[in-house]
């Protein structure tokens, strides 16, 4: 069931949303939770056994991980420094166990289904190579929906227990809830337990204003799939398809449209996801702020799938950063190089497996690692590069700060996330740089005009597009200027203001891409 | 706390430590620089600073992470 359906949200949010206002607080929780299973059985069927099983293992984890920090806590009584901590030490081989035999299934159900056919396929090519005629079966699963998000959501879950940061819950409700809360179960924001899930089970009243925030959010978030990201999906698919058609012009207008597209779409999921959140109280964390704003690829990270990368930051990057063998790698390289290399030799390690762990997650090939391995190349490049870069500026005496210097970074950022975001969407490497090729060799300024109108889109589609990212640009300023857009828009006169909210819905209506023949394109990062 | 401010300073240059109230809100100190003032920490202080200390409240300015030290320290 798309978020952008009828079905979606006239149906099923407006059924949910009056049961659980007529509900009683106390059973406002199972409103929630039965809603997200039917939710899942519509989209999932019985792949539903899948979030079921994750559920169960990081529920049982949680209580036996209880368990043990309990008889600790009893038999540290009284005990010296020394003995409690070899004590310690003692059950820690036990908590590390049950976490590793709970990350070893909840992982291995995603890596099964999401990537035996990348592994076999891979093991053939090798052995292809080793001159052997393999003749491995072809396997390909349906992906239970949002197992690439729920399960990072769990694995968060029970690492932060066995960390100790906060207690595993004994209500299996509480949990399954927290998992499978059906506006977040496509493509996140992946949560975390000790911010969402009471959230979730203490039943919140109607509340009017919270009502209105939450459709406005919606009526954005349809605004930028339907009216932008569908649209420039006409010319996009169409390029990506057949790029050897297109001059180089049309296919750099592609990547920036496509651009375009992922970020309206993905960005307008959230903002459904969000509202849909909000119409029950629940405050869902954000996934993006205004990435493109950012001076350089890391910032973009940060403000781009925020909760992706803060996920990995906590679970992998600082895991593996702080571990005992690397914290020796740190110790040797600080003592036999320079200082800065000291720091960024180690530094460069860990993020290796942070961004191999972000291409790897978005895809099963090799695309996708290379994807990953694509921003962790620029992101070394100007790490290793910036004693370099701050000298080049103080001998030249340009400020870096300056507006126009700003501009030019957010410019070049900008120009390597279009890039990065061909490569996400070609079908193969191959395909990505036979583009690159053709947008230097082939450019022409002259045609460009004339071929972009040859590609699905006609000159109104484009003057649409256009001004609905002249709208979310002026937007994301005001945002990034600090302005409370919906506060502020909350203080105006009610006709301003219903004014307003008239003209995005109509825009939705009359201007979203549907028609005879259309169907809503799917979410991109919904096939994760 | 001397010492804290000292390895601060070599890991981060020209922010006035003692003065500074919020090193992660202002991005001073980003998650590269968060885990090479760890390891420095955990030489220097024989302390074991685990991803669960890795909060923003303990990294909030140079009297959070100090606190942090001593209760460390304590355990």
């Amino acid at each position: 069931m798309s978020y952008t359906s009828y079905n979606y949200l006239l149906l099923f949010l407006g059924s949910v949303l009056i049961i659980y206002t007529a509900m009683p607080q106390k059973l406002k929780w199972l409103v929630l939770l039965i809603s997200s299973y039917v939710f899942y059985l519509i989209s999932s069927g019985r792949l539903v056994v899948f979030l079921v099983l994750t559920t169960a293992a990081v529920y049982f984890a949680g209580i036996f991980l209880n368990k043990i920090n309990d008889s600790f806590a009893i038999a540290k009584k009284g005990l010296e420094k020394a003995d409690k901590k070899l004590l310690k030490a003692n059950i820690a081989w036990q908590k590390r166990a049950v976490v590793a035999v709970t990350l070893f299934i909840i992982f291995g159900f995603l890596l099964v289904l999401k990537y035996s056919g990348f592994f076999i396929s891979s093991a053939q090519t090798v052995l292809k190579l080793l001159h052997l005629k393999p003749k491995l079966p072809f396997v390909k699963f349906i992906l239970p929906l949002g197992i690439s998000y729920y399960t990072l959501q769990a694995a968060g879950y029970i690492i932060d227990v066995y960390r100790g940061k906060y207690r595993a819950s004994e209500n299996f409700a509480k949990v399954a809830l927290f998992l499978s809360f059906f506006p977040q179960i496509v493509e996140g924001p992946i949560g975390r337990f000790d911010l969402l899930a009471d959230q979730l089970y203490c039943g919140h009243s109607f509340d009017y204003d919270r009502f209105t925030q939450g459709i406005q959010r919606i009526v954005w978030g349809l605004f930028k799939k339907m009216v932008i990201a569908d649209r420039a999906n006409i010319l996009v698919s169409e390029v990506f398809g057949n790029y050897n058609k297109y001059s180089g012009g049309v296919i750099l207008l592609a990547g920036i449209l496509y651009t375009v597209q992922i970020y309206a779409e993905f960005s307008g999921c959230m903002d459904i996801v969000i509202g849909s959140a909000q119409l029950f109280g629940v405050e869902m964390s954000e996934n993006f702020e205004q990435p493109f704003f950012s001076k350089s690829v890391n910032e973009f990270w940060r403000r781009w799938h925020i909760t992706l990368g803060a996920w990995l930051r906590d679970y992998v990057f600082y895991s593996v950063s702080l571990s005992k063998p690397f914290m020796k790698l740190s110790r040797y390289t600080k003592e036999h190089m320079s200082e800065q290399l000291g720091a960024l030799v180690p530094a460069s390690f860990a993020l290796f497996f942070t961004w191999f762990g972000i291409g790897f997650w978005h895809g099963a090939g090799v695309k996708y690692i290379i994807y990953g391995l694509y921003y962790y190349a620029i992101m070394m490049v100007g790490m290793y590069s910036e004693p370099l870069v701050a000298k080049a500026f103080q001998t030249l005496k340009i400020n870096r700060n300056s507006l126009l210097t700003e501009s030019l970074r957010i410019i070049r950022t900008t120009a390597l996330v279009v890039v990065g975001m061909m490569l996400f969407r070609a079908e193969t490497v191959k395909i990505w740089a036979g583009m690159m090729v053709k947008i230097f060799i082939s450019f022409s300024a002259a045609t460009l005009l004339k071929d972009s109108l040859s590609c699905g889109m006609d000159k109104h589609d484009f003057l649409i597009v256009a001004l609905g990212v002249a709208v979310i640009f002026a937007v994301s300023l005001l945002k990034e200027k600090g302005v409370k857009i919906r506060e502020s828009l909350a203080k105006q006169k009610l006709p301003v203001r219903w004014a307003v909210y008239a003209c995005l819905a109509l825009s939705v209506i009359i201007f979203g891409a549907y028609g005879i023949g259309y169907d809503a394109v799917d979410f991109i990062y919904g096939q994760f | 706390m001397e010492q804290l401010i000292k390895i601060l300073e070599e890991i981060k240059p020209g922010v006035d430590y003692k003065t500074e109230t919020d090193l992660i809100g202002n991005k001073i100190l980003d998650s590269l620089k968060i885990v090479q003032l760890v390891g420095e920490l955990n030489d220097e202080f024989d302390i074991e600073i685990t991803p669960i200390d890795i909060v923003p409240e303990n990294f909030k300015n140079a009297e959070t992470i100090y606190a942090m030290i001593k209760r460390l320290e304590d355990e």
